[in-house]
This record gives structure tokens, C-alpha cells and sequence, in this order.
């Protein structure tokens, strides 16, 4: 099969450059700093040590990384009772759920919170609507709410998707079976497929936590031009203070920090019940 | 068993809510005849005939379904080329490339963002429409390959080598044998593709230049204003998808109840079917091609060596109808592309991109100036010159106007509700009253560093070009103590709508902006603190790496005319560099009579020029980081 | 016997209808306690589904079931005293072997220590100690099939319903949980009910085997009833193998098949009732000719290990001969030689006019052209014909885009045919022409000699295909020359099979014999 084995070898040369140079060059920029001149390049850890020694970077990646847990936290919360409801559907009524649930992801993430900014702002919709009941309005826009409200707005939909899918993968007869030998539907549900869903809800968590924790379109718009995340400085860094070495330090490490949650993630999930649950489910 | 079905709808009827309000409400507000997003004011189709006629507008579309397309068409190719190449290859050589292959999926996307701007800064690629179609196409392939992998591995292993067996070319085996099996694979791998590119944001931000701008990019830009257009596009965009969605979901149902009725739509309906959809969306990306590059260049290209001028300016700061008059007065193109700090436009230039008029700020020119970016007006092509304010004219940055014509002009001070705020305490307090705690909660501060040192310095009573580190140290606790005690937001451009709309009482702006909010909303009134405030000027500027030096000296001059001066003054509402304008604006019956912001404090002793300080810049600008941090 | 023992179950007129499809139509059936029932039957004949009502896992759409003298069709699943093993087991897989055990007793809220020892005393009793913490998935078809029975076991049901438990399972494997799982009901002595639609395994394990079709009980008998005894040709079929022959019952103990009158033990049909007969493969014997009851001529001869299987043709089946011509080569050339064409002669019958067009034309004469360069094909462009529907000879010609053409004749006849009343059949097959290399190129001679002649049979009664199984010729095709040949063909008589372990030649005459008792009288089914 040697004519297919060939098949690869543009992609190969072509991944190289594209995917396997920029990352070595941020690595590389991470590294480095330059003298006063390009020749001189010097290699050198400051950057690493400037964001690790600082509490306000620190501080920022504590951020990041609760608001980023929060929403996860929600998205299962709210995400798995809509897929348990939907997996309960016909066929026919679930493909439509299911589409309903997909199609807001085709809209521009930018677009679909971009509304949300109408709807929340201080004389937005909702502080109308308090208004109207004779409520005190509170603050919406540009909190730590609404950052969180924008978040799950865009990540839910793949919690959704993942638990359901697992729920519709599950093998019918385990089900039979439970009720069989005793079960009532709420044992059933906390014996069986709770913990069969898991890997769903693994996997959801994987697609909720990574993007937010990294995102800094929504902390931007949602949040205002004061609220950093790791994102918005990794931004910050690029486009506005031109400080590339140090943006590509920041960079490094949140790569590393997303690879090692991925890692516990993903033992997470086979030390568990994973390798089973995929066998099994079949 | 009831009680379980009518929680099931609730809930379900609750998560489409929450999924389809916001998009409703979009839909909605873009038929607003008003500019408001809260309070709808009458049905109108303004926003739609705007967005049809806003150039920007349609070259991003263009740009975004011809990357989409594109980028969907060579990607799936490569994929699965790729991916059934992979699968015949050595274990080792399939799992290399399939982790690697992982990279841009399992990483955060601004990560590969930043990557792929050191990649082609690295390489002086130039950003523009390639870098952006190269970046989508290299993160949509591994999507593809995804998608179709797992369907080879289902596929019985010998089919290759049993079309072969029978006669087949490898290429035949391939393309009459293997494709086929695992087209569904393949359909959703493009599916994925073209979602990715069309609504890829993160990536081609980072990756675009030369004005090209994607639709994400572009709303991006608009975003910090209240802009009713940006929901009619993406109300079309809405409706664009829901019929493709629905489309491609009812076709296959059509199809098998044709069938079962014994009358199966033949491939070849089917085939004519598709093609009919190709030319349509070909010919729109004709029709939005052929708006996008409109003018005559042929005269333009004898008399100044090019058809095509590269104009880069702050979002939202011009009238774009002189743009339009200005090529076609000289039969040109004009490329405006925008930023939103000056420190945005440096790093732009920086990466290696060529324009041929900026309009940085004063000291980003006295900075440009002394780097040596800037090459000098031609100064008998800009006759309009003599007609500058005296106020604008021969500032420290430039003292003879050699490199630069200034374009608006101003001062930054403090607009206020007078209803909720007591002139006293402004008048006692000038800048401090952002260390009020009686106005806790009801303050904007504007997310620049300059501005806010300034505010912090000259309330300190020190000089806000001031380089004794402990002055700036002591301006730095002045700020992270301001932020701890009235618990402003912080935020650009948004400030502008927000404060005309009254959403809070106290926020610092430029005197332009302040000019536009005092003509929109009559509680607020502006002041310029007795401490003294900056004197800041916005002026155009040709760069040394400009292609085009003959065709910028005249639109300079075109700019500073009168008729356009006036035009851009009142679209714009900030301050005009031409002295008649002024005038005639700040006179009665002048668009801006009566407003205390339109025309600026001269002569002050107290105001001050920025200068420029490298050294300094960065100590600020990493304390403000600090500040926003510590928030 | 039975009386003495208790009805668990009744099944009363149980009907089930999905979507207006019905698939049972009044099921009635009484379950005893103590013992192994099964459901036989082939897939969709509703066993399953009988089997998931009474689990609780659907409803009726009418009758009852009864259990322990309750009327259960509002009892959930949960509540039912029955337990289920499952096809796939449905073994949870997120629980170890313990756990899965111990769900049932779990759920119950037992006391700890009760439950190990309940569970430890099933995994002695399925002679799985020591794998309780073992990961299921992990575990070999027939573990996990174990633990699935302790898992249904441990909560002491009344009744264990089994769902083609083993089908899984491949064949030694199979075998030997067939006798673990008799052996387990009886230890445990409660009733089983399992669901197969392998008949050797109904066999060798139940008590009472109910045959089920399409939603209907065909017999409910012990396995011995069911082989001696089976109720009509249905259930015979299904059950063992077997030579089942209609016949005619003269009177009582007198029946008529193949003509010959036969003594036999069965009673009870109406004088010259049309019946089944079965004589099993088993009870026959090959003798010599002249002492058999039969006689017949040995087909083939199969050995099947423990006994040979012999096919015995006792009525010959319906023939018919016909002649090939086999002429040499007669491609022709066009005149620069650079191609070739070739077809054959023809017969044609006069009824079957209606369906010669170009193409059937082609395929008739075996139309060919060629390069003579690089053989590979060239289309016929042209075929010129003026065929009426009338006896007689026509001339054909067929051209390609080159011009360059043959002719042959299309001979349209009545068709001659030979009708077999007695075995209800009739055979037809016309003369043909063929050159030696076209027989010489045969791949599959056999089925191109009946392409050729166009050889048919079919039933006289409803004109439905009959098989043409034999093919006969006297030349040998490797070496065959100019000339005309006959060919016959014919299709099959009447064949016994026959489980021996005698041997006997391929083509000898031999007899058959077989005792009376062997002989069993069916009515005949299915109108």
C-alpha cells in the first residue's frame, strides 16, 4: 500500500509548517528576549518569572480558572436535566431538539453575545422589566455574572450534546435489566445511568472548561474593558503593548495548564469507568 | 408519569428560551427605526439599507464566505486524502501525526491564534486575505480528518486492495471505492469545516491585516458602539442559516417520501439541484466582489502610480461618504482599515504592514517622528494647511506641521449627570472625584493608560508627562485606590452610548465623544477640571513605507477641506482641525451651539501636549495592567 | 403427573399488536411450577415478545396473565417475582462482579453481610469463586453469561426467564451451558422459561417445549412428543430432520404415498384424507434392492462424522433431451482484418416473441465483435432483422460501426414441453447451436447448457419455478468436436435422506426399509 502511504506526506509537510513551527515558535519567543538589535538574541526565563512572581497574574489565572469551573459547574447542572430530556424524546421529536440546540452554535459566538449586551445593560431589557415590578435593578452588564451568563450561553450546547449522546449510546437493556431486579426509575436513574453518562458529562466538561478558561472574547465584551482573564492579557500583550515574548511566556503556560487538565481529565475518565463504559455500551 | 412529561417540557421549553431570546431579541431590535438596543422606537428597514451600503459590511460577508468556501473545499480535499493515507501508514507515522494533527484542536484557539501572527511575522509574510484563508484552512483540516478517520477504521480493510485485485488504479480504488464508503464521514467534516472558518473569530483576528476583515472581525471592531446594523446582519446571517439548516435537514425527508411514493428524485435532479445552489452563492460573491472594488482606476494609476490609497484610523472616525466622493473625484480605492489605541496601530505597523495615511495621536507621532516612521508632507499639495485652528497648529510633537496635518482636536474631561452629581464637589475635587465613595458604582473610567495617568497625575498636581518613578508610583496607588473605592467600570468605546443613554452619572471622556453625548442626552454636561487636563490632537501622517506618498498628500488636502472638515466634524462630533469649521458649528444655528465640549480650552497653563517616553509608556502600561487586574 | 403439580402461570388469550401489526393472536399457555419450559420458534414468532410481557417490559393488548393466581398486568417490573437474563446479558458495566450480583439485593436495602453471603453462595453454584472483583467487560462470553443467571438467581425469584441466553455463546461453549444451566434449575428448582430459536438446544434441556409461528402456539409437548409426535409438517420441519412426503390415509393404519400403500400406526383420519407424511432420516435403512419397501437409486453420499448422509431417489424427476449442433469456428473478418464478429443460429419460442428485442437478440445469438489487435470488445451498432410472429426461419444480421457484419437465422417454433402429472410438473428446453470454443471457454458448463437451451420446468398447478438439477451430456467438453450431441436435463424426483452408518455407493440401486411404527401421519397445515 505504499501509493496510499504517500497520500500523507504533503499534510505532513504541510502540518509542519503550520502547526509544528508557530508552536515552536512561541516556545522559542517564550525564551528568548531580544537585545537592541535582532542579532543579539538572548535566552532567558524572566518572563516566566515575571508572570509567576506577580500576585496581579496570578490573580488573573485564579480568575480564569474559577469563572471558567463556575460555568462548567452550571453547564452541568442546567445541561444535563435538558439532554435526560431529551434522550426521553421519539426519534423524531429529539432529531429536532437536537437541531434546536445546534443551530445557535452556527451563529457567530460574537453575534449571538453581542444580544445579550442589549438585554442586560443598565437600562437593558431586565432592568426595565425590574423597573416594571418595582424592583431595585441591579447591576448585570460588566460583572462577574454576566461573564458567567455569556459563558454558559455559548458552551452549554456542547455539555448538552455530549451527555445526551451518551445517553443515547446507552445499551437499552441495562435499563430492562435494573428494573428487573428491583429497581424503581429514581434508583435506576442513580444506579445506572447517572454513572453511565459520566463519560459524557467528561467529555461536556472537557468542552466547557477549555474553551472558557481561555476565552477572552465574552470576559471582553460581557465583562468590559476591566475585566482580565489569562485571555485578554495574552491579547493585551499581542495587540496592544506589542510585548510578544512575554505574551507568548503567558501563552506557554496556559497551554501547559490546559494539557495537564486534559490529562487528569482524560485518566479521569479511563481510571474511572471510561474503557468499560465504551466497551460495554456497545 | 404526567408530572415527569410536563417537567421534561418545561425544562426543555426553558433552555430553548434561554437559547432563542437573546436571538430574538436581535432579530427584533434590528427592524428598530431608532438607534437604541433597549427601547424599540418604530419599525424601520434603515439598519438593512445601511448594512447594504456600508462597504465594510459587505466586504467582510465576501471575505467570509469566500474563506468559508474555500477553506471548506480544500480542507476536506486534504483531509481525506490525508486521513486515507494515514490510515495504510505505519502506526508510529499515523499516531505522530494524529497528536499533532490534536494540537490546534486541544488547544486553547488563541494559542494557535498567536502562533500562526509569529509564524507569518517571522516569515514578513504580509497579513491580509491569504494569511487569514492559510490559518483557516490549516485549523479546519484536522476537523476533517477527525470526522473521517473513524469511518476508515470501520471499513473493511481489503476493499482497496480488492478494487486493485479487480483492476483498479490506486486512484480509482480510492475515488470509486473507499469515497464513497465513507462519505458521511466526509459531509460532516465539511459541515464542521465551514462552520469553524464561518465563525472563526479568535484566529483570523490575529491573523488579518491590509483591511480585510471577516464578519467576526468586523463586529468586533463595532461592537464597542451601539451599532443597529450589526443586528440586521446578523439577523440575515440567522435567517441564512436556518434555511440552509433546514435545507439540508428537510431534503433528505423529501427525498425518501419521493421515494416511497415511487418517484425518486434521479441524481441528476439532485446534481442540477446543487448546482443551481453553487452558481447562486457564486454569483452573490460576484455581485458583492463587483460593489467591493468599484472604481476606474486607469487615470489614477497614470498620474499617481497606483489606484489603491491605505488609510489607518481610529473605528468610527470619518464620515464614510468622503471616502466614497474622494474615489470617485479621483477615480481611486480607498482601503480604511481601523484601530482602537494607538499602541494597536504601532504593533500593526510594527509587524511589518504598509499604509499610506495613519492618524496617530500626538505623541505616537513624536514617537513615529524620532524612530524615523514618518516621511514629511509635501506641503504644496495640501494648500488647506492654512486654514488649521491656531489652537491645532505647531504643537510640541511637530512643531512646523512637517510630518503631520492635524485632523480633530480636543480636550479629555469629566461628563456628569447634573441631576446626581453636585457641581460642588467637582469643582472642589476636579479628577478626584473618582476617589468619591459617594458615587460608588455610578463611574466609567476609559480603559487607556495615558488618559487615566493623567487623570491620576494631574490630580496629584504633578506634570502628566512627568518621568520621577515615584510620581508615577504614587499615580499608580491613586488609581488601584480609586478602583477599590468607587468600583468603576472600565471600558472604551461603549462609554460613549452608555453615558448617552444615562446609564451612569460620572465617566471620563474625550471632549468629542462629550460633544455627541451632550447633543443626545441634556442631564449631562461636561467640565474640564482646574488641575488642568490634556490638550490632544489626532493628526494625519504619512508613513516612510507608504506605496503610495503622491495620492496621501492629496487626500490629506481633500480632508482638510472645508466642505469635508464640516461634513466629518458634524457626522463625527469631534472637534475640526479647520478653524472656519469650528466656527461655524460652535455659532448659532451651527450643529453644535451651545455645546461646551465641541469647542476646547486654549491656553490654559495647566493643560498639556502629550510627549513621548518609551521608558515611561511601559512603567504605565504595566501598572495599568495591574490596576485593571486588581479590580 | 402434572396434575399434581401447581399452575404458576396462565397466559390467557394473550394478543399484541405494535402498530396494527399483530404479533400474538391469542396466546394461551399454562407454566408449572419446578419446570423448564421454551419457547421455540424462529425470530418474529413472537416468543420475545410473549417473554417481555410476562417481564413486565410491555403490555398486553388484551387477555391476561396470571401469576401465582394474580392477574400481574399493572404489577411494574420491578414488583414482578421473576427475574431476567438478557440476551447480552445487559451486565452493568460501570460494576464490578460483585456488585452486579449483589445489585438486586442492594436495591432491597438487605444487610450487608447477608448479601455476601448470598452472593458468594451464587458464584459456588455458577463455579465463579473468586472473581468478585474481577471488571465484567473483561470476562469471557461464557463468565459473563453466568453471572448474568446468579444475577437474576440471588434475588430468589419464582420464575427465571431466559432470552436466547446463549445465542452468543459459539457452538462447544453453547453445549456446555446447555447442561450448567439444566443443571442449575435443577438444583435451584424453579421454573425456567427460555426463549431459543435453536432446536437442539430446546431439546436437550426442557421439560415442555412450546413451538410458536407467527404469533401462534403449533404444539406444546415434552421434546420427545415433539420429534415423534410433531403435530404437522410445520413443526416437523423445524424439529430435527426430516423426509416429509403427502400422502393419502387409506384408512386407519393404512397410508398411501409414491403409490405405494404402506402399513403404519396412526389412527383417527377421515378415509382418504390428504396428509404429511414423516419418516425421519434415522429410522430409514438402505437394503438390497430386492428387500426394500422402496427402492431407489443413491444420489450422493455425504459423511457427517458420526454417520453418512445418503440422498436416495426413489420416483425419477420430470426430463427432457434436446440436440446441440457444435459447428467449428465462424467469426468473420472485416476486410482489413482488424476486427471480428460472431453469433449462433437460434430457436426461439413463438409465445416468448413479445420480449425479443435488440438487446434479448444479442443475448440470444451471443452476439460478439473484437478487435483482433488488443481482443478487447467493440459494441454492436447495428442488428437487422424482420422476425414475424409466425413458425418459420428469419435472418438476422448484426453489424458494427465499421460495417462489418454476420448473419444468422432466428428459427421461431412452438415449443414442445414434457408434462409429469403425477410428480405436478413439466420440463421444456429447445435445440441450440454453439462452436467448440465457445463450450471449450465454459467456465460453468452446467448452468450455460441451460442458458443456451433455455431450459424451464415449472408446477403445473401454479406455474411457480421448479429447479432443473440435473444437467447430463455424453461428450466431454475438453475435447469435443464438430457434430450434434444430446443433452438432458431433468429435475429432482423423489428423495429420501438417510442418517446411516452403512455405506453405499453413488449410483447403486438400492431398497429401503423401515418399520411401521417409523411412519408418522400428519393433517396437513396451511391452506
Amino acid at each position: 500500500m505504499k501509493t496510499f502511504k504517500r497520500l500523507t506526506i504533503p499534510y505532513i509537510v504541510w502540518i509542519t509548517l503550520m502547526i509544528v513551527i508557530p508552536m515552536l515558535l512561541i516556545v522559542f519567543y517564550a525564551f528568548t528576549k531580544t537585545g537592541n538589535d535582532v542579532v543579539s538574541i538572548q535566552f532567558t526565563l524572566e518572563h516566566f518569572q515575571k508572570f509567576f512572581t506577580d500576585p496581579d497574574f496570578l490573580r488573573t489565572l485564579w480568575l480564569s480558572l474559577k469563572i471558567a469551573f463556575i460555568t462548567t459547574i452550571i453547564c452541568i447542572l442546567l445541561g444535563y436535566p435538558v439532554a435526560y430530556a431529551i434522550s426521553q424524546c421519539d426519534t423524531k421529536t429529539r432529531n429536532l431538539l437536537i437541531l434546536l440546540v445546534t443551530l445557535p452554535m452556527w451563529i457567530n459566538m460574537l453575534v449571538r453575545t453581542y444580544a445579550w449586551i442589549g438585554i442586560l445593560a443598565d437600562n437593558g431589557l431586565i432592568s426595565h422589566i425590574f423597573n416594571f415590578f418595582g424592583f431595585e435593578p441591579t447591576k448585570l452588564l460588566y460583572t462577574d455574572f454576566s461573564v458567567i451568563l455569556g459563558m454558559v450561553y455559548n458552551f452549554i450546547p456542547f455539555m448538552i450534546l455530549q451527555i445526551e449522546s451518551s445517553l443515547a449510546k446507552m445499551d437499552k437493556s441495562l435499563l430492562d435489566a435494573a428494573n428487573d431486579l428491583g429497581c424503581n426509575r429514581m434508583q435506576r436513574f442513580l444506579n445506572i445511568t447517572l454513572p453511565l453518562s459520566l463519560p459524557g458529562v467528561i467529555t461536556g466538561i472537557t468542552l466547557v472548561f477549555l474553551p472558557a478558561v481561555s476565552s477572552f472574547v465574552i470576559p471582553k465584551l460581557m465583562g468590559g474593558g476591566g475585566y482580565m482573564m489569562i485571555g485578554n492579557v495574552i491579547e493585551n500583550q499581542f495587540i496592544t503593548v506589542g510585548e510578544w515574548n512575554f505574551g507568548s511566556a503567558i501563552s506557554m503556560i496556559m497551554a501547559v495548564i490546559i494539557m495537564i487538565s486534559m490529562y487528569i481529565t482524560r485518566r479521569l475518565d479511563k481510571g474511572d469507568d471510561g474503557a468499560r463504559i465504551r466497551k460495554g455500551g456497545r | 408519569m404526567k408530572n415527569n412529561k410536563f417537567m421534561k417540557r418545561l425544562i426543555l421549553g426553558l433552555i430553548l428560551v434561554f437559547f432563542y431570546f437573546p436571538i430574538l431579541y436581535m432579530l427584533v431590535f434590528s427592524f428598530n427605526s431608532g438607534r437604541s438596543l433597549t427601547s424599540f422606537d418604530g419599525f424601520s428597514f434603515q439598519w438593512y439599507v445601511k448594512m447594504f451600503h456600508d462597504r465594510n459590511m459587505m466586504e467582510a460577508i465576501y471575505y467570509t464566505l469566500v474563506t468559508a468556501v474555500v477553506a471548506t473545499f480544500v480542507s476536506t480535499i486534504v483531509g481525506t486524502i490525508t486521513a486515507i493515507g494515514l490510515s495504510k501508514s505505519r502506526k508510529i507515522v499515523r499516531e505522530v501525526v494524529k497528536q499533532i494533527n490534536d494540537l490546534p484542536i486541544m488547544n486553547p484557539e488563541i494559542v494557535t491564534a498567536v502562533g500562526f501572527m509569529l509564524f507569518y511575522v517571522s516569515l514578513r509574510i504580509e497579513k491580509g486575505f491569504v494569511t487569514m484563508l492559510l490559518a483557516h484552512i490549516a485549523f479546519c483540516t484536522p476537523y476533517v480528518i477527525l470526522s473521517v478517520m473513524p469511518k476508515l477504521r470501520s471499513l473493511d480493510k481489503n476493499l482497496a486492495e480488492a478494487a486493485m485485485d479487480l483492476g483498479a488504479t490506486p486512484f480509482q480504488a480510492m475515488t470509486k471505492v473507499i469515497v464513497p464508503q465513507i462519505m458521511p464521514g466526509i459531509v460532516s467534516g465539511a459541515l464542521i469545516a465551514f462552520t469553524m472558518s464561518f465563525d472563526d473569530f479568535i484566529i483570523s483576528y490575529f491573523v488579518t491585516g491590509n483591511g480585510v476583515k471577516n464578519i467576526s472581525t468586523l463586529v468586533w471592531t463595532m461592537s464597542k458602539r451601539v451599532n443597529p446594523s450589526i443586528n440586521a446582519l446578523s439577523t440575515l446571517i440567522v435567517v441564512i442559516i436556518t434555511i440552509t439548516l433546514l435545507f439540508v435537514n428537510v431534503v433528505p425527508i423529501y427525498k425518501e417520501k419521493r421515494q416511497k411514493e415511487g418517484r425518486p428524485i434521479s441524481n441528476k435532479t439532485f446534481g442540477i439541484i446543487a448546482t443551481c445552489f453553487i452558481v447562486a452563492i457564486g454569483s452573490m460573491l460576484f455581485a458583492l466582489k463587483g460593489g467591493v472594488g468599484s472604481a476606474n482606476p486607469q487615470d489614477a494609476i497614470a498620474k499617481y502610480g497606483s489606484d489603491t490609497l491605505k488609510v489607518y484610523s481610529w473605528g468610527e472616525y470619518i464620515d464614510p461618504s468622503i471616502n466614497k466622493e474622494f474615489e470617485r473625484k479621483f477615480g481611486v480605492k480607498v482601503i480604511y482599515d481601523t484601530f482602537d489605541s494607538n499602541e494597536l496601530m504601532y504593533t500593526k505597523l510594527q509587524s511589518g504592514e504598509a499604509y499610506d495615511v495613519i492618524v496617530p495621536s500626538d505623541y505616537m507621532i513624536e514617537r513615529m517622528r524620532s524612530e524615523d516612521l514618518l516621511q514629511p508632507l509635501d506641503k504644496e499639495m495640501i494648500p488647506n494647511l492654512s486654514y488649521l485652528s491656531d489652537g491645532v497648529k505647531g504643537l510640541s510633537y511637530d512643531p512646523k506641521n512637517t510630518y503631520s496635518a492635524p485632523y480633530f482636536w480636543g480636550t479629555v474631561g469629566i461628563i456628569y449627570n447634573k441631576n446626581n452629581v453636585d457641581k460642588k464637589d467637582l469643582e472642589e475635587q476636579g479628577f478626584g472625584i473618582f476617589k468619591n465613595e459617594k458615587y460608588k458604582g455610578h463611574i466609567y473610567m476609559y480603559d487607556s493608560e495615558r488618559d487615566s495617568f493623567m487623570m491620576a497625575l494631574k490630580s496629584l498636581g504633578y506634570s502628566m508627562n512627568t518621568d520621577n518613578p515615584k510620581e508615577l508610583q504614587e499615580a499608580y496607588e491613586w488609581l488601584v485606590e480609586a478602583v477599590h473605592t468607587v468600583n468603576p467600570e472600565i471600558v472604551t468605546d461603549e462609554v460613549i452610548d452608555a453615558m448617552a443613554n444615562g446609564n451612569k452619572d460620572i465617566a471620563m471622556v474625550y471632549s468629542g465623544d462629550a460633544a455627541y453625548i451632550l447633543n443626545e442626552n441634556e442631564d449631562m454636561e461636561y467640565y474640564l477640571p482646574e488641575q488642568g487636563t490634556n490638550i490632544w490632537s489626532d493628526a494625519m501622517v504619512i508613513p516612510k513605507n507608504s506605496k503610495n506618498p503622491k495620492l496621501a498628500n492629496e487626500y490629506i488636502n481633500f480632508i482638510l477641506d472645508y466642505e469635508s472638515s464640516l461634513k466629518n466634524s458634524i457626522y463625527v462630533g469631534y472637534t475640526s482641525s479647520n478653524a472656519e469649521v469650528v466656527e461655524t458649528l460652535s455659532a448659532e444655528g451651527g450643529e453644535f451651539y451651545g455645546n461646551d465640549a465641541y469647542v476646547p480650552r486654549v491656553g490654559y497653563d495647566k493643560d498639556e501636549v502629550f510627549k513621548n517616553n518609551d521608558e515611561v509608556k511601559k512603567i504605565i502600561s504595566n501598572y495599568w495592567t495591574k490596576v485593571k487586574i486588581a479590580k | 403427573m402434572e396434575m399434581e403439580k401447581n399452575k404458576l402461570i396462565q397466559f390467557k388469550n394473550i394478543v399484541k399488536d405494535f402498530d396494527g401489526q399483530l404479533v400474538l393472536k391469542g396466546i394461551n399457555l399454562d407454566i408449572y411450577e419446578n419446570e423448564f419450559v421454551t419457547l421455540l420458534g424462529p425470530s418474529g414468532c413472537g416468543k420475545t415478545t410473549l417473554l417481555r410481557i410476562l417481564g413486565g417490559f410491555l403490555d398486553v393488548t388484551e387477555g391476561q396473565v396470571i401469576f401465582d393466581g394474580e392477574d400481574i398486568a399493572d404489577l411494574p417490573p420491578y414488583k414482578r417475582e421473576l427475574n431476567t437474563v438478557f440476551q447480552k446479558y445487559a451486565l452493568f458495566p460501570h460494576m464490578n462482579v460483585y456488585d452486579n450480583i449483589a445489585f438486586g439485593l442492594k436495591i432491597k436495602k438487605m444487610s450487608k453481610d447477608v448479601i455476601e453471603q448470598k452472593v458468594m453462595k451464587m458464584l459456588k453454584l455458577i463455579n465463579l469463586e473468586g472473581f468478585e472483583d474481577k471488571d465484567v467487560t473483561l470476562l469471557s462470553g461464557g463468565q459473563q453469561q453466568r453471572i448474568a443467571i446468579a444475577r437474576a438467581l440471588v434475588n430468589e425469584p419464582k420464575v427465571l426467564l431466559l432470552d436466547e441466553p446463549l445465542a452468543a455463546l459459539d457452538l462447544k461453549l453453547r453445549k456446555e451451558m446447555q447442561y450448567e444451566l439444566k443443571k442449575i434449575q435443577q438444583e435451584v428448582g424453579i421454573t425456567f422459561i427460555y426463549v431459543t430459536h435453536d432446536q437442539e438446544e430446546a431439546l436437550t434441556m426442557s421439560d415442555k417445549i412450546v413451538v410458536m409461528k407467527d404469533g401462534e402456539i403449533q404444539q406444546v409437548g415434552t421434546p420427545t412428543d415433539i420429534y415423534n409426535e410433531p403435530e404437522n409438517c410445520y413443526v416437523a420441519r423445524f424439529i430435527g430432520e426430516s423426509n416429509i412426503i403427502p400422502g393419502i390415509m387409506l384408512e386407519d393404519y393404512k397410508v398411501r404415498f409414491d403409490d405405494i400403500d404402506f402399513d403404519c400406526v396412526d389412527f383417527g383420519f377421515k378415509k382418504n384424507e390428504p396428509v404429511d407424511v414423516v419418516i425421519r432420516p434415522e429410522d430409514l435403512d438402505i437394503v438390497k434392492e430386492e428387500e426394500g419397501k422402496m427402492t431407489g437409486v443413491v444420489k450422493s453420499v455425504l459423511f457427517k462424522g458420526v454417520h453418512y448422509e445418503i440422498m436416495v431417489e426413489t420416483v425419477p424427476g420430470t426430463t427432457v433431451s434436446v440436440d446441440m449442433q457444435v459447428t467449428q469456428e465462424h467469426d468473420i473478418s472485416s476486410s482489413d482484418a482488424s476486427e471480428k464478429i460472431s453469433a449462433n443460429d437460434f430457436y426461439v419460442d413463438i409465445k416468448d416473441m413479445e420480449e425479443l428485442n435488440d438487446a434479448e437478440i444479442i443475448a440470444r445469438a451471443d452476439a460478439q465483435a473484437w478487435s483482433t489487435e488488443n481482443d478487447e470488445y467493440i459494441s454492436i451498432s447495428k442488428i437487422e432483422y424482420d422476425i414475424k410472429e409466425e413458425i418459420g426461419t428469419y435472418p438476422v444480421t448484426f453489424s458494427t460501426s465499421n460495417g462489418t457484419s454476420v448473419t444468422i437465422n432466428v428459427f421461431v417454433v412452438k415449443q414442445q414441453y414434457v408434462e409429469n402429472p403425477k410428480a405436478n410438473e413439466a420440463i421444456a428446453a429447445f435445440n441450440f447451436f454453439k462452436t467448440v470454443d465457445e463450450i471449450k471457454e465454459s467456465a460453468a458448463l452446467d448452468t450455460d447448457l441451460k442458458t443456451w437451451a433455455n431450459a424451464q420446468s415449472w408446477k403445473l398447478s401454479d406455474e411457480s419455478d421448479v429447479e432443473i438439477s440435473n444437467v447430463e451430456y455424453d461428450f466431454d467438453p475438453d475435447t469435443i468436436t464438430a457434430g450434434t450431441y444430446k443433452v438432458t436435463f431433468s429435475t429432482q424426483g423423489r428423495e429420501f435422506k438417510i442418517h446411516t452408518t452403512d455405506i453405499a455407493e453413488e449410483g447403486a440401486e438400492v431398497g429401503l426399509s423401515f418399520f411401521p411404527e417409523d411412519i408418522h401421519v400428519m393433517s396437513k397445515i396451511g391452506f
